[in-house]
């Protein structure tokens, strides 16, 4: 599954208005100041070129609780920002006592195993609790996804993944094309210098790549 | 009923249980039954919402004249009175009706998730019109319209039939209308409700599981649910953090970025008749790019950005061989009618490594250039 290209175009539009807007204040930050900008550029794109999902409510809701972002998104979205924020039916969060919930998520599943498995077996309930607990972790990952089922929740986060991945494309070829500039730029200098240069920036490159390949662990529960 | 197209969304819970009791008092009065055919019971679900919803919103002052979608419910069936599902119709036309229609009945029944229903996806709405043309083997339709809208097309409804009886398992949603999923209960398999609503909702997530494993990459050995959703746990977490990687490298590479977006953007301005479009120019093969209109502009940076970006944006279509002979010393040549082949070869001379770098089997552009002189110096 591919995202679509007015997608793309849309996405790098927001992209490139956020990076302009933000840019003003560029001189004045630090790295981790610019990344999160940047970063926060990134994700309204992806929310604002999908459109109208659960999962992108989510995510500008989350995005737009602190203020000084929220006069970011409104300027990026325009009309949007508002239509975007506001709680569609699906996520209004019922308000539900902890309490009450687990005391009938006991009775319930105690119901459920004396119906379906009255001889005791436990690989059935270990399953399930397995399934749960992924389905937690997915909930806590895809944004937004906290009050959808099970369904929607993979509905959602297959849509989630289709934007993340085409949001990785996008920014990595753009990555590349502010290097080539970069490297342009610098095509006053001579050959073996700029190869030098070059050979420098790949090694550098490819130890970062390495070392947030090491970082990547494995779920555990 | 023109409409069962307003969203659900703000409908309460008393609303919905209103509806329900004014639906039970009408299903009472129903006076013909069809009986239905011994071999398939069908379960029904009336959009009870989706009918009030539209009541209010598309026929103005009768409020209680328009009802469409009533179903009396059938003898052979335990609980009669099904739960109500909310089932609303989506207004979705074209080639993304299906994906969204169930996208929208996913949603609209997690409203309803306590009660576990079904849908059933009707063949035809009911858009007004009379009760005259039922068939043996059609549900009953009840309208009350006062004017009413154009027939229901209450002929095609038996065809639909048939062809549902034909295939055991849940039809798929046709794009215009249908709320309801007509499910036949398979030889030797319970057929009260809830049993049915379980199958139609399991047949969907293993649907969706489906879809998600042709995108995660490596699921296909994976058949348990829980394994899958551990593969695409970690898939999201990867994608997450390469994002900011990637957000971190833009910074990293940000000083020149000031000069980098305003000639991005003066670009754009200056051509704005440029025969590719704005940027970016995505998805458009190379013969698009013509040549001559990169040279239409002003300063060397801007020529060598533009052309570099849309190069990049495009799929791949770039040829090996330009790039064989790649060394980084040609890329000194900006000038003039070399700026092509000299952009191509620096913009895959830089891109490659990333593409190798980053090292995931979805790589779509990069992934495949390594001309031989650049991998020695890696």
């Amino acid at each position: 599954m591919q995202a679509t290209k007015s997608f793309e175009r849309a996405f790098l539009k927001h992209l490139l208005r956020g990076f302009r807007l933000s840019a003003v204040s560029y001189k004045s930050m630090s790295l981790q100041e610019r990344k999160s900008a940047i970063k926060l550029s990134a994700d309204v794109a992806m929310a604002s070129a999908r459109g109208s999902r659960k999962w992108t409510r989510g995510l500008i809701t989350k995005l737009s609780k602190e203020d000084d972002h929220r006069s970011f998104l409104r300027l990026i979205l325009g009309t949007e920002y508002e239509r975007l924020t506001k709680p569609c039916h699906g996520s209004w969060k019922i308000p539900r006592s902890k309490k009450i919930v687990r005391r009938s998520l006991r009775v319930c599943s105690r119901r459920k195993n004396n119906l379906r498995a009255p001889h005791g077996v436990k690989s059935s309930v270990l399953a399930r609790t397995l399934v749960e607990k992924r389905t937690h972790a997915l909930k806590r990952l895809v944004p937004g996804g906290e009050s959808l089922d099970g369904y929607s929740l993979l509905d959602e986060a297959l849509d989630y993944v289709i934007s993340l991945r085409a949001q990785v494309d996008l920014m990595q070829k753009l990555l590349t094309t502010f290097e080539a500039s970069k490297l342009s730029a610098l095509s006053k200098c001579t050959l073996p210098e700029r190869k030098a240069s070059f050979v420098g920036e790949a090694g550098i490159h490819q130890q970062k790549l390495t070392e947030k390949a090491q970082l990547r662990p494995k779920l555990t529960l | 009923m023109q409409c069962l197209r307003a969203p659900l969304s703000d409908l309460s819970v008393l609303e919905r249980q209103r509806t329900r009791a004014e639906w039970q008092q009408q299903g009472q009065e129903q006076s013909d039954y069809h009986p239905y055919d011994a071999d398939y019971c069908m379960q029904s679900l009336l959009p009870v919402e989706a009918s009030f919803r539209a009541l209010h919103s598309c026929s103005g002052g009768g409020a209680n004249e328009n009802h469409g979608n009533v179903h009396g419910s059938n003898d052979c069936f335990s609980n009669a009175w099904p739960d109500i599902v909310s089932s609303m119709h989506c207004p979705v036309v074209g080639a993304a009706a299906s994906v969204e229609e169930t996208s929208v009945n996913a949603s609209s029944s997690s409203s309803s998730r306590k009660r576990k229903s079904e849908n059933t996806r009707r063949s035809k709405e009911n858009s007004g019109g009379s009760d005259g043309k039922d068939d043996s083997n059609c549900k009953r339709i009840k309208e009350e319209t006062g004017g009413g809208g154009g027939a229901p097309p209450e002929a095609k409804r038996p065809n639909k039939r048939k062809e549902e009886s034909a295939d055991a398992s849940k039809e798929n949603d046709k794009a215009p209308k249908s709320d309801y999923i007509h499910v036949r209960a398979r030889r030797g398999q319970a057929t009260d409700s809830h049993s049915l609503a379980e199958r139609v909702r399991r047949e969907r997530i293993s649907q969706r599981m489906k879809y998600l494993q042709d995108l995660v990459p490596g699921c296909s050995k994976i058949t348990g649910k829980a394994g899958m959703l551990d593969e695409i746990i970690n898939y999201v977490q990867s994608l997450q953090r390469q994002v900011e990687f990637l957000s971190m490298k833009l910074a990293a590479v940000n000083p020149m970025m000031d000069i980098n977006i305003d000639s991005f953007f003066g670009g754009r301005e200056i051509n704005p008749t440029c025969k590719s479009g704005s940027i970016p120019m995505i998805g458009m093969s190379s013969e698009l790019l013509d040549q001559s209109s990169y040279l239409q502009f002003g300063s060397l940076q801007h020529d060598m950005f533009m052309d570099s970006s849309d190069l990049l944006l495009r799929p791949n279509v770039n040829p090996p061989a330009a790039v064989s002979d790649t060394s980084l010393g040609s890329c000194l040549n900006v000038n003039g009618s070399s700026v092509w082949n000299t952009n191509l070869q620096n913009v895959y001379g830089v891109e490659f490594q990333l593409g190798r770098g980053t090292a995931l089997p979805f790589q779509s552009l990069q992934g495949n250039l390594l001309p031989n002189n650049l991998k020695m110096e890696m």
